[in-house]
């Protein structure tokens, strides 16, 4: 990454999310696999963040490890300029279910719950009370246009409406940042399209996005283009 | 946590079913074994309390299993020693009689007296046998009470009474020329009818009353003729299995049983410390087989909650990842895990316990109300819920060792 393109690494602000020199070593047997190399990252508040690259470029790598969900094998991430990463399984468990939400490109639903129980799952983790995670449940499939579907299960469900049923789950806990793996990959164009729409108004309503994807009209959406290739990242000019 | 658990359940019906009924066999034969092996050493204790302080005279040659055959079937008498040991000092003839043996039905269940046990006792002399066993119906003695037992002996053409323990009346109860039905805990029990006549192998006998001792097997399903006549209906001729002696002191039973092993070498005098030394080897042995029938229920359970609850979990591991990710902490998935494991285990429970009930009504009768115990039935779900719960910590601890990235790339 070139300086000129590296965001505020020394602004007095903590970023709400960084990374430096982050590396992921995977190793194979004799070998090893350095799927993620001395990446230095700043998400501010407010961004919408596209992460684009080839297969198997790193890029959902980079997503998982700035999720706190698979640790580093060198560097480090912060949120809010606290270290997180180095933080133990339990730790990073409570940090994710509080100040992240995911979005995967499989969606990953509870097949046997309801939309809204989907939804709930995730109120119910941090201790929400019952009726309390009700009526947020039911807000969020309203504002993700799922006001009608909330009592039917995953297979009863399209994958646009699956997959906005995993973004109100995302959203359930208020997360200072939204983490999408590829939120289009299982989608058709149009579907795609409107799911990345809803993004786009989460983020005019103020929620911090990162984004995986490999589509280019996908990414050109976002505010900020970040390209992935063997490991190592680079950033593109903002879109006009 | 116990919602999902539940939906997981009822997800995987078919799987659910066959683990819960699984499970409740294991439940139903813990409580059933148990309860067997509770009822054999209570009965043991109370035949052997109910002999104490009398003596059985029986042959030297034949011994059972376990050293004492009791009650002494193969052992054999010349009806003339057997009157020699009876006018033996000490001996209270009024209270002491040869007896037969022989077993008319079954035992309900191995170590278990038979169903109907034949005893030939001299007229007038029932007590030494069936002790204080109060009357259900009828009386407890063979008619003509007063009279002494040569002269009711000699009755036998005219008559053949017999006093039936409850089990033996319900035994030859479809038989009988007339039925009578008492009620019961489990229902009501047809028992033969006092003054209905019984065919005892060819012979008519008639019903002069049915005991209920408390517990006693041995009284429950004895079948009590004159000797004479269950002599003549065994062919036996002039033989008896055992002499029952009740002595005139408590002190004569030493000078008895020195007497007899010295004036008849082929005899041997058995007596309730004897019978209850016989009574621990026997109750050693088959608490060491029912053991290992109660450990296997107790291994099979919990191997089958392991089993169960580790495909679920490998099933489920994207599932679980899933969760992981969102930020589950370690103790959510093992909550669900460990919620799924007691489901299973508390239903497999309610299913046993009335499933056991039957079992235990079935094979043991009128017996079943008065030793099935919620002690037992309590203990027997305590003990197999909580080592199922021990046996999904295996794939409780594998639930939450799963990683979010492995599982998120799982397919």
């Amino acid at each position: 990454m070139s300086d000129e393109a590296r965001p505020s690494v020394n602004s007095l602000a903590p970023s709400l999310l960084s990374a430096r020199r982050l590396t992921r070593v995977f190793r194979l047997g004799q070998n090893e696999i350095e799927a993620v190399r001395d990446v230095d990252l700043d998400i501010d508040e407010g961004d919408f963040v596209a992460i684009v690259g080839p297969s198997g470029s790193g890029k959902s790598t980079l997503l998982y490890l700035l999720g706190l969900i698979d640790s580093p094998s060198a560097g480090e991430v912060r949120i809010r300029g606290e270290r997180a990463s180095h933080l133990g399984r339990e730790r990073r468990a409570g940090l994710r279910l509080r100040w992240l939400g995911f979005v995967f490109q499989t969606f990953n639903l509870l097949q046997l719950l309801t939309a809204r129980q989907n939804v709930e799952i995730a109120l119910r983790l941090a201790g929400v009370s019952k009726k309390e995670r009700q009526q947020r449940a039911e807000s969020l499939l309203q504002a993700v246009g799922l006001g009608q579907r909330m009592r039917h299960r995953p297979v009863q469900l399209s994958g646009g409406e699956r997959q906005r049923v995993a973004i109100a789950r995302a959203l359930a806990n208020e997360p200072d940042i939204l983490l999408a793996d590829e939120p289009t990959g299982n989608l058709d164009t149009q579907t795609g399209g409107e799911i990345v729409g809803l993004l786009e108004q989460l983020n005019q309503a103020g929620q911090t996005i990162v984004m995986v994807t490999h589509n280019m009209a996908i990414a050109g959406r976002a505010k900020r283009i970040l390209h992935m290739r063997d490991g190592r990242l680079s950033e593109s000019a903002p879109p006009d | 946590m116990i919602n999902i658990a539940l939906r997981q359940l009822g997800a995987k019906k078919l799987r659910t079913l066959l683990t819960i009924a699984g499970f409740g066999v294991c439940v139903n034969l813990y409580i059933v074994v148990t309860t067997v092996m509770r009822f054999i050493t209570d009965d043991l204790d109370f035949q052997v309390k109910r002999f104490a302080g009398l003596l059985l005279v029986q042959s030297r040659s034949e011994v059972g299993m376990t050293g004492i055959e009791w009650p002494p079937i193969s052992s054999s008498i010349p009806a003339v020693e057997a009157a020699r040991v009876m006018s033996l000092p000490g001996v209270r003839s009024e209270a002491s009689s040869p007896v037969t043996f022989a077993a008319l039905a079954p035992p309900p269940f191995p170590t278990a007296p038979p169903e109907a046990l034949l005893i030939g006792i001299e007229a007038g002399k029932e007590t030494a046998f069936l002790g204080d066993a109060p009357a259900l119906l009828g009386s407890n003695r063979l008619q003509g009470n007063g009279r002494s037992s040569a002269a009711m002996d000699a009755d036998a053409g005219e008559s053949r009474p017999v006093v039936l323990g409850i089990l033996a009346a319900r035994h030859f109860a479809p038989s009988a020329t007339e039925m009578v039905e008492v009620p019961s805990p489990v229902g009501p029990i047809p028992l033969a009818a006092v003054g209905s006549t019984i065919d005892i192998r060819g012979h008519k006998f008639q019903v002069q009353g049915i005991v209920e001792p408390e517990t006693n097997q041995l009284l429950r399903s004895c079948v009590v003729v004159r000797l004479s006549q269950a002599n003549t209906l065994l062919g036996r001729g002039d033989t008896v299995n055992a002499v029952l002696i009740t002595p005139q002191r408590t002190s004569d039973i030493d000078t008895i049983q020195t007497m007899v092993e010295r004036e008849f070498a082929d005899l041997m005098v058995i007596n309730d410390k004897a019978l209850a030394e016989n009574a621990g080897q026997l109750l050693h042995r088959i608490t060491q087989l029912f053991n290992v029938v109660r450990g296997t229920a107790v291994a099979v359970a919990a191997l089958l909650i392991t089993i169960v609850m580790f495909v679920s979990v490998l099933e489920r591991t994207k599932e679980i990842g899933t969760l992981r990710a969102i930020g589950a902490p370690a103790r959510s998935v093992f909550a669900m895990v460990v919620a799924e494991s007691l489901l299973i285990a508390t239903f497999g429970a309610l299913m046993g316990v009335p499933l056991s009930r039957n079992v235990i009504e079935r094979a043991l009768g009128p017996d079943a109300a008065g030793i099935r115990s919620p002690r037992i039935e309590v203990s027997a779900v305590a003990l197999l819920t909580s080592f199922g719960l021990v046996a999904a910590l295996l794939p409780v601890a594998r639930a939450v060792r799963v990683d979010p990235i492995v599982a998120l790339r799982y397919e």
